[in-house]
Order: C-alpha cells, then structure tokens, then sequence
C-alpha cells in the first residue's frame, strides 16, 4: 500500500507538468536544497545556510519566528472576519453580535484574533528586550534595531486601531481617551486629531479610518518593515553572530 | 612561485585553458589555515522543520486559548456614557497609570516620546561594546553619578506623589546599591556587579513598565482610585 | 560657442554653478515643492468639509423647569444647565483632562469625572484631580419664544449668568 501510493508519487513527480512547475527536482541534494531557499521567492529571505547555534530554542527563543508567524496567523484571521463586518455604526456592533451568535465558528475566530493580537504585543516587547540583552543591536545591526522599534510601533497602532474596530463602549472610550491625548500636543495636536478621527468626536467617520489604517495601510507597512528586518539579519550574516565577528569584513 | 613559465597577461591568455592557482606569499608568513567558522547546517531541511514545529505549537496553544476563553464584547458605544473606570487595553495601561499623576502632555506625548527616542537612539549612543561593568574602573565616581540621578528622580516622585512609579524604582536602586557594596563576585550579586550601567537602565525601565500595567490593570477602580482586587470595593 | 569643460570665472571671480548641478539643484527644488504640494493636499483631502455629528446649538426648554439653585444634566448634549439665584450658566460636562464625561454628585455638590478621579465645582471650577483647566462655560440666552438656547461653539467666562 505504501509502495503503491510511493509509485505513484513518483509518477506524479515524473510528468511534464510537475517538472514545469517545481523545476529543481527533489531537494536532496546540497545543489538543491540551496535552490530550495535561494530560488524560492517565498524562502529566499532566509539564508542558505545557519549556525548549527543558532537552531537551539535557548539562542533566541524562536521569537522572531513566532512574531512572523503570529503576524500571518492574524492576517488570515483577520481577513476571515471582514467577511463579516462592515465598518459602519452601529452595524459594526451587530456584526460583532452575529460573529458570536450567528455565524458558525465565529466566535473561534474572533477569539482567536483577540488572542492572537495580544500575544503578538507580548512577543514583540519580548523579543526586543531579549535583542537588547543579547546585544544584538550592536554595530553594524544599528539600524536593523531601529527597524525593529518601527515594528514595534507599528504593532501597537495595529493592536489600537483594531481595538476600536467591535465598536462598543470598552473600544469607544479607549480611543476616545488616547485620541484626546493627541490633542494635548502643544500647537498641533488639535489639528492632527481631527485629521486622525475625520470630526471632532469618535464617530463614522474614526471607524471607517482606523478600519483603512487597520486592515490596509499598518499592515502594508508592517509587512515592508518586516521585509526589510528579515534581510537584514540574513545580509548581516545571520541569527547568533556575535558583533566582533563581521564574517570577513573588518 | 616555482613555475617555469612565465605568466603572460594580456588579451591573449586564457584562464580557462589553462587555470592557475596562484599564492601570493608576503614576507615571511605561510599560508595558514583561518580558524575554523562554526558548523553551519542547510535551512533546507533543518530551518524549516523547526519553523514549522514552532508554528504548530503556537497554533495550538492559540487554539486552546481561543475554545475556552471569549474576547469581551460590552454594550453599544454610547458617547453619552462614560463607564466607570474606562481603561485602555492592557499594553497601554502603564501610560494610563501615569496620566494620574503627570499632566496629559507629558505622561501622554513627552514621556512616549522620550521613550522611543531612547529606544532608536540605543545602538548609536557611545555603545559599550565590550559591555564593561558598571562596578569596574572609575567605579566610585561614576556609581555616584547614577545613584545622585536616581535621588534626583525619586525627589520628582515624591513632590509629585507618583509612589507607584517609586516603589520599581527603589527595588531596582536597591539592587544596584546590594550588588556594587558586595564585594563577592559569586552567587546572582556577583553576576549583579558585571552588569553595564545600559542593563540597569533597561532593567529598570521593564520593571517599572511591567508594575505600572499590573496595577493599572488589578488595583485601580472606578475613579482610577486604589482598590485591591480581591476586594469588593475600593479601597 | 567654447567647446571646453571647464568652468569658465566671471570677471566678477565669484565661483559659479556648473550646468548640470544648477539642473540637478532645480529638478530637486522642483520634485520637493510637488511634494510639499503633494502633502498639502493629502492634509486637505483628510480634513472632512462637511460633518455628520450632532448639531452644537440646542434649545433647553423653558426656564421655569429648572428649579433656583440646581444642577440639570442633559446627557445627550453633555452639559450641565445650572441655575443659581442669581441666573442661568450652561457648563460642558466633558472632563477637561482627557474627554471622559463627568457625573453630577449632588451629595457631594460636585461634579465627579469617572476616568482619573477630577472633581470640580458646580460652576466649573477645579476641586481635585489631574484636569488642567475648569470647565468651560457655554453661551446661554433666550430665544424670542422665552426658551433656553445654548451654543456649544461658543464659550463665555466663567462669571457670566444669564439672568432671567
């Protein structure tokens, strides 16, 4: 039974159209398994080769890792519930309603949103402290550090603007008292809060702004941001490299 | 070189025909082998399969979260009500914490501000590279220095009666004062004392960040005034 | 026509831009206006012209429903309308700290704001609390049929009354 489904595997692997697809063949070979990284657009950020080092939990931790990972799970969870919800008051209320009680596994998914949003904060302020401890943010990282506190930054104002988004008095009132923080910026702050909410209160117009900031804009940035951090580690010579040694240069 | 021939450059040789391996020998050095790198591994397969075990892990603790515990929903946003106390999510209750006692410019738009500020300026500020404790040369003078600073700002506290960012302050001083008086150098002091004045610094600012969000979220109330969270009503 | 590349002085012998960086310098000078054009109206486009919120002036009934020396809230327009023996002032109910809206506490004779714990004087004034400023005091006059009317656009001192 297991030969029959190997062989025809194999045979699937053989025909023209798979060749045409996946063309480097199995990935047994060094040849090919650096092919399998370095040819692959969706692989090509990481290098082709680590440190052995680098690969234990203790080195990191993974959370770099599980920060892109809880990244893509709240992508996808995310974009399931916009299916459901339409950036308006009060039907957003509603929505948020029908999610729980209407629509089948809504509530998983929402919940597993909300978990993920909070676990993504929690990792990304771990994940900083634990680069700054491990001094990785020495030269030449500098400026992969300040990426990273851009992700940072960016992970909160996605955490905040989703937070407005079930549209019911814990969200209301918590945007209301952050928006109203901007305004206590001498000169300016006014303006730039009406800019933020569309109007003077937190009303429609704020729901449909932060659901564009939420759903497009932060997480267009985020994902360029993080493009950006990935390669540099991998340009920099990757995870576990200690800051005197620059792999040849200096 | 011990070639007979001599090597021609020009558009008329051809390294392919006839390739050269050529060592130049500079003074009086050999040619020696650099240390070697560390063992390195291809990510195909070994990258990879750990990716992927990490995420199954995180997909399944997020999934058993997710079946037992709901994401809160309250009423409809009603502008006209405000309820008591209105709190922000978790990971800025810290900031909330200090809107009670400092202006909302400066707990809201100076104090984040200098913050992130700090946070970008770390890598490019006189980094310590070596990391060089704080206890090592100049060790009086400059223990002075931070220990005046963190009166300094324990003054501010109490003029302004914020003892709850006091209270992580004054743990951590502590700390530093154990560690730079014992003069040991085994045991957690003695791992204390090898710490540069950055570890302090960011030390110091996690804890009184992990305190201020622990009390905004457990011991404030309606009022934002002090309850504790075993209580019934506020305290 | 000089065929040579060098930069000829002027007889004046201040040094003078070559070609090609005076083209450089205004291609630059022109990208950074449209771009400073650009961001003017990015700003312009996200500052809404016309707005659906609640209108800001509103009639408060007649005079003779609030008793001498009370405290009205009116919760859907945020305000306190307060009459003393003296007159009538229309106080904003929005805590001046961070916009949370405050609550009458008559047995206390304060108005309390829930979110960081201010308190303040039924006319406005700051007992407690991290708010920055009282609260301010909305212009309050009679329509031509006898009613209370007040503008929230408008703020009075805090010493004004309307006296009926």
């Amino acid at each position: 039974m297991a030969t029959s489904f190997h062989t025809t595997l194999e045979n699937l692997r053989s025909t023209r159209v798979w060749r045409s697809i996946f063309r480097r063949g199995p990935a047994i070979t060094n040849r090919t398994r650096s092919l399998a990284i370095f040819g692959n657009l969706f692989l090509h950020w990481l290098p082709v080769k680590v440190r052995e080092k680098s690969l234990r939990v203790r080195a990191a931790y993974y959370l770099g890792s599980l920060s892109l990972l809880l990244f893509l799970i709240l992508v996808v969870t995310g974009v399931l519930l916009m299916f459901y919800y339409h950036p308006a008051a009060p039907e957003a209320y509603h929505d948020m309603k029908d999610l729980r009680f209407v629509v089948s596994n809504g509530v998983f998914l929402r919940n597993m949103h909300r978990v993920g949003a909070h676990l993504m904060v929690l990792l990304v302020f771990w994940h900083m402290f634990h680069v700054f401890y491990r001094g990785g943010y020495k030269p030449p990282h500098e400026f992969n550090w300040v990426v990273g506190v851009i992700l940072l930054l960016l992970t909160l104002f996605l955490s905040y603007t989703g937070y407005l988004l079930p549209w019911d008095q814990l969200a209301f009132w918590a945007v209301t008292v952050g928006t109203n923080i901007i305004s206590a910026m001498p000169f300016i702050g006014n303006k730039i809060r009406f800019v933020v909410l569309g109007g003077h209160i937190v009303g429609e117009n704020a729901l449909l702004r932060f659901y564009v900031l939420h759903v497009v804009i932060l997480p267009l940035l985020a994902f360029l941001f993080i493009g950006v951090h990935f390669w540099r580690v991998q340009k920099d010579g990757g995870l576990t490299l200690g800051s005197k040694e620059h792999d040849g240069k200096n | 070189m011990t070639e007979k021939t001599k090597i021609e450059t020009g558009f008329s040789s051809d390294a392919k025909k006839e390739p050269r391996r050529i060592v130049f020998i500079t003074r009086k050095t050999s040619a020696k082998v650099k240390d070697e790198r560390e063992r390195k591994v291809m990510t195909y397969p070994h990258v990879l399969v750990r990716e992927a075990i990490v995420f199954e892990i995180l997909t399944i603790v997020m999934v058993f979260i997710a079946l037992f515990w709901n994401a809160p929903l309250e009423q409809l946003a009603n502008p006209q009500l405000t309820p008591n106390p209105a709190k922000a999510p978790w990971y800025f209750l810290g900031l909330q914490e200090l809107l009670h006692f400092f202006p909302p410019f400066v707990a809201g738009i100076l104090i984040p501000t200098l913050v992130i500020i700090a946070l970008l300026v770390i890598p490019y500020f006189h980094v310590n590279v070596e990391g060089k404790a704080l206890c090592s040369e100049r060790a009086s003078k400059r223990f002075g220095m931070v220990i005046s600073v963190v009166v300094v700002l324990l003054i501010l506290l109490v003029v302004v009666d914020a003892w709850t960012i006091m209270v992580p302050t004054v743990s951590v001083a502590v700390l530093l004062v154990a560690s730079y008086l014992s003069k040991g150098t085994t045991g957690w002091l003695g791992v204390l004392r090898t710490k540069p004045l950055s570890w302090w610094v960011m030390t110091w600012f996690i804890s009184t960040a992990v305190y201020l969000t622990v009390v905004g979220t457990f011991f404030r109330g309606p009022g934002w005034s002090w309850v504790w969270p075993w209580g019934t009503h506020a305290g | 026509m000089s065929e040579s590349n060098q930069v000829t002085e002027p007889p004046s012998g201040k040094p003078s831009v070559s070609r090609r960086d005076f083209l450089n310098e205004i291609t630059l000078g022109a990208l950074g206006v449209a771009g400073l054009g650009g961001a003017a109206l990015t700003y312009q486009y996200f500052s809404p012209n016309v707005l659906f919120e609640p209108a800001t002036t509103f009639r408060a009934g007649n005079p003779d429903l609030y008793p001498v020396n009370s405290v009205t809230f009116l919760q859907d327009q945020q305000v306190y309308i307060v009459r003393t023996t003296t007159g009538f002032y229309a106080v904003s109910a929005v805590c001046t700290h961070l916009g949370c809206i405050t609550q009458w506490k008559p047995e206390a004779n304060t108005i309390a704001c829930p979110c960081h714990g201010s308190k303040f004087q039924p006319n406005g004034r700051k007992i407690e609390g991290p708010a920055p400023r009282p609260l301010p005091h909305y212009a309050i006059n009679l329509t031509a049929d006898g009613e209370l009317q007040v503008d929230k656009l408008q703020t009075t001192k805090a010493d004004e009354v309307l006296r009926v």
